[in-house]
């Protein structure tokens, strides 16, 4: 009994966050302008409003940088700041790791550190860097919501004006995400912007989410990432690129789709106006897409191969012409584009019916790794789109496509293709007995391997060679067949008994480009719609400005 | 290698306190016939990547980070202000001393091209002999290791890696088992040497040998100096160190273009250029241009 007034006397505070974020702001008064932090005062700032120990989201995706922000941050005193926990989708510059370097942070939780992933490497070993866990996109976007609520979120945006409204145009991304982590837990909410205005073209995150802001010295950094030139697109792509169309996207009716970043996928897209249009295939596949604004999907676009696309993200140099086309990109009423990373990510994840990427491993049984040993790379958002997600009931003719039984519980299938060559550059075989991933674990000590794409999700694999039909198989050993059929003369395809071809072709298992009529003589790079960015440029009625390293003219 | 520097007053001074310390002309350590022996290789090294930095730093040009590879250290470590030129002569002559009489026969090294390291790793490991030892040691590039050791054993290596696909495998010129074990002792003596000499903290920061980190700490690099050549050189990773902590633009020091040629395949998206292919005026001039930008 007398425990228990004792603990009904002390009155518990339900408002510790909330006094805490007073506490912060108060300390600030003096030096901030409303809710404006003034540029050159913004260090100062960060110490007061950060405090050791805090969970920090900062803004770093692949595409936009909260680099105002990231750079002021490396500037504090590790006297003030010490031991915050960075938590960032994308570790991307010099200065993200240079904060664990100078001591101000201590442990990291990401998503995706290729740009940074030797450093991050060495840091590791070296303790200077303690390791919560590596994620894929949505995966790290929904802990924030869980375990790993910001204290404190550092994003970017376009234009702000002196209410906190901020404008973010075509580079959304992942800042509402962010923002509403730190914001509706009391949290601190600092947005950098590139300039501070009367009146926003369109409100993307409502004021009263945000605390400060402050003008950056120069616009964020921003990637033009997913800009493929297609000179460098090879006769092997575009003969896997009309494979693809041929023997999985007709044959499965895929209608809906994401794409990768790679040269194969920027061929696909080029191939649809040309050999695509001759199969008779326009309105029938590839009609709505996940998808960045691909410069590479003009041809198809301009060609009425296109009912909708949802971005990640903008595409530096794709803003005009997107906005010119609202029919078919998510637009505003300003008429500039509205991404959404996290929200791409769920219908690539969900609504789709076909992943399509790359990787630099693949082992017999189809897992896929893109780690290199000594590195490390991280996920990004491949493996939230390159799975068969369970909680999906929605059917299509392609996911129904993929049911291999006649169960009366059968359901269909995401389909998850992989496009590789059978070696990489520097003669290195893509499939391998075992994958460097599982040495990277041993070597880092992380709890799994860093596989990319699990190979019971993968049901397709394409090589220079042919096409696996791994869904069809039924057993691990038919699985292991299909593969090394089509593993050329690596390791993996070396074991393979060529007599095996026949009766796998017979079965459907696999296929040869013959096979699909398709001719390895007709693949050329005459095929491309376009076959340079400049001729991308013409398509898109000059509306297409890329940027400077992409100009050859 | 020192032909290809400008006739400016910083690089006869780095000449002249050469021949000071040499009691001799540099340049006789420069003639064909004298760069047969490692010690006179290495002077010319030192002296041309130093006369080269500091006629950069006369005309305005400051890097952000140093790089050297393996003797090229030494260069580094001046250029980032952490051991005098003439320190770094004494050390150097030092070290080719040494590693002359280590192994005077029967050793060298050898380059193999195509393969990565975990193969390589695998066939030494197979092929190895205590009578005839062979190490991996410099990465150079992820396909370009090479290969340090007695002839014999790195002679079987080569012929292995070459019917397991490697592209190219071959010795090179070179009679000094460098960056293995077997220099250990050069190692052990060079560190007692280089604690007689002052170190200063570095004014910019040197990518090492050895780790492959960005060191700032003058200990530090003395022991990278000292005991780099007695291990691998992780010349691909310090290189993508320096690209990782932002470098857009490397500029390869005489003699020579090996070193920017693996950096212009490792990262196609900078700029790379060598004083001995594109000459000083125009590495003055896109380093000027390049700084401008940032």
């Amino acid at each position: 009994m007398e425990t228990m007034e004792q603990a009904v006397n002390q009155k518990r505070s339900w408002t510790t966050r909330l006094d805490a974020k007073k506490k912060r702001i108060d300390s600030v008064k003096g030096l901030v302008n409303g809710r404006v932090i003034p540029t050159d005062r913004i260090v100062e700032a960060l110490e007061k409003l950060i405090r050791p120990g805090d969970r920090v989201v900062l803004e770093g995706n692949n595409q936009k940088q909260a680099s105002f922000l990231s750079g002021a941050l490396a500037q504090t005193s590790p006297k003030n700041l010490f031991d915050l926990h960075m938590i960032m989708s994308s570790l991307s510059r010099p200065e993200h790791l240079d904060l664990f370097e100078r001591g101000i942070a201590n442990k990291v939780d990401f998503a995706y550190a290729g740009p940074q992933s030797l450093r991050i490497a060495q840091m590791l070993e070296d303790g200077k860097l303690t390791m919560g866990e590596i994620h894929t996109y949505v995966e790290l976007y929904g802990r924030l919501f869980v375990d790993l609520i910001p204290s404190v979120a550092l994003v970017a945006a376009d234009k702000a004006d002196r209410q906190g409204n901020l404008y973010t145009g075509p580079n959304t991304e992942e800042t509402p995400t962010l923002v509403e982590a730190a914001a509706f837990r009391d949290g601190i909410v600092i947005a950098q912007v590139n300039e501070l205005a009367d009146e926003l073209p369109r409100v993307d995150i409502p004021g009263s989410w945000i605390d400060y802001i402050v003008v950056a010295d120069e616009p964020y950094e921003l990637e033009p990432l997913f800009t493929r030139d297609p000179r460098h697109i090879t006769d092997i792509q575009i003969l896997q690129a009309m494979m693809v169309i041929r023997g999985i996207y007709e044959k499965h009716e895929v209608q809906s789709l994401n794409h990768g970043i790679g040269y194969n996928t920027a061929a696909i897209e080029l191939l649809l106006p040309t050999y695509g249009e001759s199969l008779g295939l326009k309105g029938k596949i590839c009609k709505h897409w996940a998808l960045n604004p691909h410069p590479t999907l003009i041809p198809a676009i301009e060609s009425g191969w296109v009912d909708s696309v949802h971005c990640f993200g903008g595409e530096v140099g794709m803003e005009k012409y997107v906005a010119a086309r609202r029919d078919v990109f998510f637009t505003g009423r300003d008429g500039s584009l509205r991404s959404n990373r996290t929200l791409c990510q769920m219908a690539g994840q969900y609504a789709v019916d076909l992943f399509i990427g790359s990787t630099l491993q693949m082992d017999r049984d189809g897992n896929s790794s893109t780690v290199t040993r000594g590195r490390l790379a991280g996920y990004g958002g491949a493996p939230n789109m390159g799975h068969n997600p369970g909680g999906r009931r929605h059917s299509t003719p392609a996911w129904l496509n993929m049911m291999s039984s006649n169960d009366s519980l059968a359901r269909g299938k995401k389909l998850v293709v992989q496009v590789v060559e059978t070696f990489q550059a520097g003669n290195k075989p893509v499939f391998v007995e075992s994958l460097d991933a599982v040495d990277a674990k041993k070597d880092t000590g992380l709890a799994t391997a860093p596989v990319m794409i699990y190979g019971d999700d993968v049901t397709h694999i394409v090589t220079e060679e042919g096409i696996a039909y791994l869904y069809k198989t039924d057993s691990m050993e038919k699985r292991r067949e299909a593969v090394a059929a089509v593993a050329g003369v690596t390791p993996v395809g070396l074991g393979h008994d060529s007599k095996k071809t026949e009766s796998l072709r017979r079965e459907g298992m696999i296929a040869l480009p013959e096979d699909l009529n398709i001719r390895r003589t007709d693949a050329k790079r005459s095929l491309l719609a376009a076959k340079s960015v400049e001729e991308i440029v013409q398509w898109s009625d000059g509306l297409y400005e890329p940027p400077a390293k992409f100009r050859s003219w | 290698m020192l032909n290809d520097l400008p006739a400016d007053d910083p690089v006869q001074t780095v000449v002249a306190s050469a021949n000071s310390i040499l009691n001799e002309s540099v340049y006789k350590h420069h003639a064909k016939e004298a760069l047969h022996s490692t010690k006179s290789v290495q002077i010319s090294l030192l002296t041309a990547g130093v006369g080269a930095f500091k006629a950069f730093e006369a005309a305005g040009v400051n890097p952000d980070f140093v790089a050297g590879h393996s003797v090229g250290a030494f260069s580094a470590a001046v250029a980032a202000g952490v051991i005098d030129y003439q320190d770094a002569l004494k050390a150097v002559l030092f070290r080719g001393e040494l590693m002359e009489r280590a192994y005077p026969h029967g050793y060298g090294m050898g380059v193999v091209l195509g393969m990565d390291e975990n193969m390589l790793k695998t066939i030494v490991r197979k092929h190895y002999e205590e009578t005839n030892p062979v190490f991996i040691s410099n990465k150079n590039a992820p396909d370009q290791i090479t290969l340090s050791g007695a002839l014999p054993g790195i002679q079987k290596i080569l012929d292995a890696a070459r019917q397991n696909g490697a592209r190219c495998a071959s010795f090179l010129k070179v009679s000094t088992p460098s960056h293995c074990p077997l220099l250990s002792s050069v190692s052990e003596e060079l560190s007692e040497m280089l604690r007689d000499i002052p170190f200063y903290r570095p004014l910019i920061p040197y990518a090492g040998n050895r780790g492959a980190r960005l060191l700032f700490d003058p200990v530090d690099i003395r022991q990278d100096l000292a005991e780099s050549v007695s291990s691998a050189v992780q010349w691909h990773d310090a290189s993508t160190v320096l690209y990782e902590n932002g470098t857009r633009l490397f500029v390869e020091m005489p003699p020579g273009n090996v070193l920017s040629r693996l950096a212009t395949k490792a990262f196609p998206e900078t700029r790379v250029f060598s004083v001995a292919e594109n000459g000083f005026d125009d590495c003055v001039f896109i380093a000027k241009r390049e700084r401008s930008k940032s």
